[in-house]
């Protein structure tokens, strides 16, 4: 330690990962409470270590998880809404003698009278009951649709930007010679920084990826992408890129699974911009 | 839409919100819990109860504060690696505490995109002895003497190791200026493409 502080920074990563113990720990933990400086520090070694969850070999979370998430989610907010209109029953007056004795020999006429009526309120109750389950679910149902669907139409501008654009080059990408069937094409717009990736390859083997790469006319290639075809599925997507960069050619390398920094494996696809 | 705006509509019991920011982080999520539990049931179960937990608790979330997919991926850790090695979770899970400062924008998917290809090769470049040592830190939480313990090598040698893997990591995954400048760009627009 040094004026308090920790002596190396690497600590704080180090306290982040789990791995320092007892005394370390301790100095580590009582420090950052006093010292807003190393807080902000440890925060960012939080930050980076969070990161290696990126390491992870990717596993899709099943659909159905979401689905019982949102079940769960549905469940809980279903009765408060419920709870919110139902009547309140604490609110009459506090009943006298004679209103009682009165009370009884009315209540036993009308307990005659109204038993059908009770029984029919209760089969009504159940119903609705059921309708407003049923209304729940049917409006839970409405609610993930309308999501999915803004997410379509926010896809859907930028698709209508790029297309509309003047500037707009539209790229196809045909195989390299000896490198199997299929083809690609991409969609691209220099001073937006938008590229649509539409392409049809075969499956990669176990352990490799395909990567997307702008070629630009000056400078190292840009990843604008990693993908792993599934069988008979046509890839697309849109990717952001950095806005203003004048591409000489785009291509599609073979890559380790995960992707490269740099273009290392084979040309797949490639096509030159006119 | 930025994560913030997400969670304020969450905070207004918009439930499509909670939809887009599971969409948005549920498969690193799930990749970092099936690395660490190697059970897929185990793994939902941790996943859900997480967003869930951003569903009741959104209120507290202070964007000013750090980032969200950067707090997501700190809680799923903590909780699987607690559930891995039988003990409670660590303190500091609600979204008021343990600050977290993301070095890229998580929002977007390209800055994403980068980052699995950053952080790939940021772990891979490292000697096989450190990217072990790093391994069983993060996905087996384990500390200097556990590692030690488990690969029979002396303790200081770990240590060695360990620091040796964080500086480099560090060092691999310090922002560019245009990474920057883009991810400042992307948050100040919310446009997560």
């Amino acid at each position: 330690m040094t004026n308090g502080h920790p002596t190396r920074e690497e600590d704080f990563d180090l306290y982040a990962l789990g791995a320092l113990e007892g005394g370390e720990r301790q100095v580590v933990e009582a420090h950052v409470a006093v010292c807003a400086d190393c807080a902000r520090k440890l925060a960012e070694a939080r930050g980076r270590v969070a990161m290696l969850a990126f390491a992870a070999p990717r596993v899709e979370a099943s659909p159905l998880a979401k689905e019982r998430l949102m079940a769960r989610v549905r469940a809980e907010t279903a009765p408060a809404r419920r709870a919110t209109t139902a009547p309140d029953r604490h609110g009459g007056r506090r009943e006298t003698e004679s209103d009682v004795t009165r009370g009884r020999l009315f209540n036993r006429w009308w307990a005659v009278a109204l038993t059908p009526v009770a029984v029919a309120l209760v089969f009504a109750t159940i119903l609705l009951w059921r309708q407003n389950e049923g209304l729940d679910r049917e409006l839970a149902n409405e609610r993930q649709s309308l999501a999915s669907l803004q997410r379509e139409i926010e896809e859907a501008h930028h698709v209508a930007d790029l297309l509309a654009a003047r500037d707009t080059v539209v790229v196809p990408l045909m195989p390299m010679p000896g490198m199997g069937k299929g083809m690609g094409r991409v969609t691209y717009n220099a001073h937006m920084g938008m590229l649509m990736y539409d392409g049809d390859l075969a499956p990669t083997a176990a352990g490799k990826s395909y990567q997307l790469w702008l070629m630009p006319m000056h400078g190292a290639p840009i990843n604008a992408g990693v993908f792993n075809p599934k069988p008979g599925q046509v890839e697309h997507w849109m990717i952001e890129l950095p806005a203003g960069v004048a591409p000489k050619e785009f291509a599609v390398t073979l890559e380790p699974a995960g992707g490269m920094p740099h273009p290392t494996g084979p040309k797949v696809l490639a096509g030159a911009v006119a | 839409m930025p994560d913030a705006a997400l969670v304020e509509r969450i905070v207004q019991r918009d439930e499509s919100a909670l939809a887009l920011l599971y969409d948005r982080y549920a498969g690193v999520l799930s990749s970092v819990l099936n690395r660490i539990l190697r059970d897929t049931q185990a793994a939902e179960e941790i996943l859900q109860d997480i967003f869930y937990q951003l569903w009741r608790t959104a209120s507290r979330f202070d964007p000013s504060r750090g980032s969200l997919g950067g707090w997501l991926l700190v809680i799923a850790r903590n909780r699987a690696i607690s559930r891995l090695r039988k003990r409670n979770p660590a303190g500091g899970e609600e979204l008021s505490e343990n600050q977290v400062v993301a070095p890229a924008n998580l929002e977007s998917l390209v800055a994403k995109r980068e980052l699995l290809v950053r952080v790939k090769a940021a772990v891979d470049s490292l000697p096989r002895e450190q990217r072990d040592v790093l391994e069983l830190a993060y996905f087996a939480g384990m500390t200097h003497s556990e590692i030690a313990r488990h690969t029979g090598d002396p303790l200081g040698t770990v240590k060695t190791r360990l620091r040796t893997a964080v500086e480099a990591l560090k060092h691999n995954l310090q922002p560019s200026d245009e990474t920057r400048q883009r991810d400042l760009g992307q948050q100040a627009t919310g446009n997560n493409p």
